[in-house]
């Protein structure tokens, strides 16, 4: 190989050139080579590993039909309605006040009642015969035995109706499926103790519709019975009336046997609503 | 960093996570099951010379409720409290134990002038709170309507209707055998209290109807042997005849306001219905049906009249304005309809019902719809009204010419039972509230 060098470089060769250095860092030459291939090594890694996958089919995917639409300029589409704000979460009532001397009732005046003008007549000498206890009728008869049959019929245990859906995004207390179980155990206990409002004229049918706030303890007593229909500014006496029954059931009925796992659930009941207006 | 970068993860989260809404359960009762309220009502506690009124008047308090339907009085043997006074607030859980949900408690004082003060209070015991309270002032005789006044108020407070208690019945008392028998007009108080005859018995006395104060009664009698509507004043004890009407007179009714009659004059074999105006005398004929109207009963508003006709073939109901225009037939369902009563609160309409041999008391709204048969007997007839609507009393006779009794029954059918009379009675007439 040195004989066919060219006369030019066999001169060159022999001359006394100074040598070359090799390029050189700051750091020194020995730590270039190491990164110019730690840095080759990196792309080399992610191409091997990262790159090829995007050209992967995803295990799970599966074609997702669509229809082409043209886009109009206007749109009807409305925005979607914000949730519901939070509501606040009812605290537990501060003890009550240490127990005081209950305040005397108010008493009203009546106006004297007055002397009944009586005439001077013959005084009946005939007094009321003992009355003989009729013979029960017929229809007393159904009475009674449909009296007995609802107590027979009556449910003792709550009613399960509704099965409970997915808890995670269902409300708590809230009047929908999965609460309807508890609302028809409610129900089928307190109905017993409910005197229904009858036999009032049809235009006083909406002032005897009562609602109650109710709290429940985790035994099922009541805590407190809420409604405005018991307040004594209460100026309808049929809706005041009508409350005292509803109230009347409410306590007469606890306590009230709910699933205590579910107490979150039936601890606030509101609104309690009796409505007579229906026809039984 | 890494404290941010942790937040921020957290805060995502729970952003991400699902939470419950927080809302009460809801619940609508619409079916009940009813039961008269029980209700303790002890002796009122006596003070000074008031002999037994304290427990006469508890007496006829729990009688009146009980009478009601409505209420259940229980029994004072089963009380475990005694201590109860008006003056403090009552041990509750005492009440509790014996399943009262309502108590009375109440006092008699001996007033110096001899007059009797008397106090109650109505609580409810299932919420421990007082309901009403209410004192009155009168003279000892005068318990007996004290009481009635206090059921009233214990009444209207718990069902919203106003009571009826203190009120009287004025009705037709029958002596004698069935061949001979004597018809006397007679009153007494709604529970059967204090009767007393208004009439002699030497004539007969028919359809005796009160004015809007209870203090006049229109009715009915023979008296010289033909038949006319007279009015008779209790006070006084006065009789008059009403108009110089030509013939037969029967039926009266007064308005709502006092100041005019209806009734029914009978021509020829023809009855029609005329209105009096009492404050001038002026008559108005306001049908001229050659059929039989009769039984005239005016609407609570005074604008309508509700009567009896058989002008379509068969007794029925029919309804007419006040000046006798408008006149319309509202029953149609089968059988004899007839004796017409309108509802003190405008609502209903009741009636007798004659189907073959079955009697029945009924009531229809006044569109003639609604029609519901509230009693069954041999032969019931003639119903009145409480000044509340909510309770009918009328007569009822015997099978066999057995005499007659007078029955009351709920609205709803419910409560039927006997009044207690002075012997056999009929044709009942229920006063409005005394004044």
């Amino acid at each position: 190989m040195s004989s066919s060098q060219s006369p030019a470089r066999k001169k060159a060769a022999g001359a006394a050139v100074p040598r070359r250095l090799r390029p050189t860092t700051a750091r020194g030459p020995r730590y270039g080579v190491a990164l110019s291939a730690l840095f080759h090594g990196m792309i080399f890694t992610a191409a091997l590993f990262g790159f090829h996958r995007n050209f992967e089919t995803p295990p799970d995917s599966h074609i997702v039909p669509v229809d082409l639409v043209t886009i109009a300029e206007q749109t009807n589409v409305q925005a979607q309605s914000p949730p519901a704000p939070p509501e606040a979460e009812k605290m537990d009532r501060p003890p009550p006040p240490a127990p005081e001397a209950p305040p005397e009732p108010e008493m009203i005046e009546a106006e004297p009642a007055p002397v009944p003008a009586m005439p001077q007549f013959e005084i009946a000498k005939e007094k009321p015969k003992p009355v003989d206890k009729p013979p029960p009728t017929k229809k007393a008869m159904q009475q009674d035995f449909n009296a007995l049959l609802n107590k027979l019929t009556a449910p003792d245990k709550p009613v399960k109706t509704a099965k409970t859906g997915p808890r995670a995004i269902q409300g708590v207390g809230a009047g929908n499926q999965m609460t309807a179980d508890l609302a028809d155990a409610l129900k089928s206990q307190i109905y017993r103790c409910w005197n229904r409002p009858e036999g009032y004229a049809a235009d006083r049918a909406n002032d005897l519709v009562v609602q109650f706030d109710l709290e429940l303890s985790p035994d099922g007593r009541v805590i407190r019975a809420d409604s405005a229909s018991v307040s004594p500014g209460n100026s309808s006496r049929y809706n005041y009336a009508a409350g005292i029954a509803a109230r009347n059931a409410i306590y007469s009925c606890q306590p009230y046997r709910l699933p205590p796992e579910r107490y979150n659930q039936w601890r606030e009941i509101n609104p309690m609503t009796f409505d007579p207006r229906q026809n039984p | 960093m890494k404290k941010l970068l942790l937040s921020l993860v957290l805060l995502l989260a729970a952003a991400v996570m699902p939470r419950p809404a927080l809302a009460a359960l809801s619940v609508d009762i619409t079916q009940g099951n009813f039961q008269p309220l029980p209700i303790a009502i002890p002796d009122f506690t006596p003070t000074g010379a008031t002999g037994t009124a304290g427990a006469d008047i508890a007496g006829v308090v729990r009688a009146d409720l009980e009478r009601s339907g409505l209420f259940r009085p229980i029994d004072p043997k089963a009380f475990v409290d005694h201590t109860s006074t008006i003056d403090a607030v009552p041990n509750f859980a005492n009440w509790r134990t014996i399943n009262a949900l309502g108590l009375t408690v109440g006092s008699v004082v001996a007033q110096p002038d001899g007059q009797l003060r008397v106090e109650f209070r109505l609580w409810d015991v299932s919420a421990g709170a007082q309901i009403w309270g209410q004192k009155f002032t009168t003279i000892p005789a005068n318990w007996r309507r004290i009481a009635h006044m206090i059921s009233d108020a214990i009444y209207e407070h718990v069902t919203g209707e106003k009571g009826y208690f203190d009120t009287r019945i004025v009705f037709i008392s029958e002596t004698g055998t069935a061949q001979k028998r004597v018809k006397r007009l007679a009153i007494m108080d709604q529970d059967g209290a204090n009767p007393i005859f208004l009439s002699p018995g030497s004539y007969m006395v028919l359809t005796p109807r009160f004015n809007p104060t209870a203090q006049m009664i229109a009715f009915m009698s023979y008296i010289g042997g033909k038949p006319r509507v007279y009015l008779f004043d209790i006070e006084s004890g006065r009789s008059e005849v009403l108009g110089n009407f030509p013939n037969m007179t029967f039926s009266p009714r007064f308005s709502p306001d006092g100041n005019r009659v209806v009734l029914t004059l009978e021509t020829a074999g023809n009855s029609d219905i005329y209105m009096m105006d009492l404050r001038n005398r002026e008559v108005q004929r306001l049908t001229t049906d050659p059929a039989i109207d009769t039984a005239p009963s005016f609407s609570p508003d005074g604008r309508q009249i509700v009567f009896e006709s058989d002008r379509g073939g068969s007794q029925q109901i029919y309804v007419m304005n006040v000046d006798g225009s408008n006149q319309h037939r509202i029953s149609f369902t089968p059988g004899a309809n007839g004796t017409p009563v309108w509802s003190p609160r405008g609502d209903l309409i009741a009636f007798t019902k004659r189907a073959g041999a079955v009697f029945n008391i009924g009531v229809m709204r006044p569109d003639g719809s609604g029609e519901r048969l509230i009693s069954s007997g041999p032969r019931d007839e003639g119903p009145t009204w409480a000044p509340n609507g909510r309770v009918l009393m009328f007569g009822r006779a015997l099978a066999g010419g057995q005499g007659s009794q007078i029955w009351s029954v709920d609205v709803t059918g419910r409560n039927e039972r006997r009044v207690l009379t002075p012997g056999s009675a009929s044709d009942p007439a229920w006063s409005p509230l005394i004044q």
